[in-house]
């Protein structure tokens, strides 16, 4: 349990760190073309490589569908941190589409787990273990 | 802003397509820990994932980064399209009614970035 804790924290961190590629991606387009905007867009690229590296290991030791559906809360990121950093407004529009989203990528990763195809397998698993 | 929109959305769909290329490369047996990386399809793959980023970035040019993340969502539909006809994936009925409630949500959210 306090496992699962931890690499639950550590998906967060993880989320929280794709969420800054966006801003360096953001700060790369305005500042682009310039060093300046180079520098942003390395800073992007770098992210995503350790975020490549690091959700291997997060779905090592979370289920998929944990993994997946909160990675939909990027979609608040973005909204926090375009209301915070770039005077973007938050709409109620904008709150109700993020907040849709959400439920439509939990229904999307949850519905994969209960596929036939998965179920098939997961039987079919239990049978060899008899 | 529709245009810079619509490249962000291009560049989700390559991201999607390297998804479906390093999926494919997975399914293949490889002679050694290296060529698992190293070889034409998973290197064809991050050269996409690249190009995917670089479509992003240009699409943040107008693009609000309040919106971005949300039009990136676009991703779970192309995944499950491009699933379901190269690596014959199937679509359950909760997935499909996700992946229209994902687009709802997209549509919600891009009238109030207006």
């Amino acid at each position: 349990m306090k496992d699962k804790i931890k690499w639950f924290v550590f998906l967060h961190i993880i989320i929280l760190m794709i969420s800054c590629s966006s801003i360096s991606s953001k700060m790369a387009a305005l500042n682009m073309p310039s060093i300046k905007g180079l520098m942003f867009y390395s800073i992007t690229v770098f992210i995503l490589g350790v975020y490549a590296i690091a959700w291997q290991q997060v779905i090592k030791h979370l289920p998929l569908i944990t993994a997946y559906a909160n990675k939909a809360v990027t979609t608040i990121w973005g909204l926090i941190w375009g209301y915070f950093l770039f005077h973007e407004k938050i709409t109620p529009l904008k709150l109700i589409g993020a907040a849709v989203v959400i439920f439509g990528v939990y229904l999307v990763v949850s519905g994969d787990e209960t596929t036939d195809e998965n179920q098939e397998f997961l039987e079919k698993g239990a049978d060899n273990n008899d | 802003m529709i245009k810079f929109a619509l490249i962000m959305l291009t560049g989700t769909f390559i991201a999607s397509v390297s998804q479906i290329v390093l999926k494919k490369a997975a399914e293949k047996e490889y002679p050694s820990k290296i060529a698992e990386y190293l070889n034409p399809m998973v290197m064809g793959a991050y050269v996409f994932f690249f190009g995917a980023s670089l479509c992003s970035m240009l699409g943040y040019r107008a693009v609000p980064l309040s919106i971005g993340p949300i039009l990136e969502a676009t991703g779970y539909i192309w995944v499950a399209i491009l699933g379901k006809i190269f690596l014959g994936e199937k679509i359950s009925k909760k997935k499909g009614l996700g992946l229209v409630v994902i687009i709802a949500g997209i549509i919600i959210a891009s009238l109030g970035a207006r």
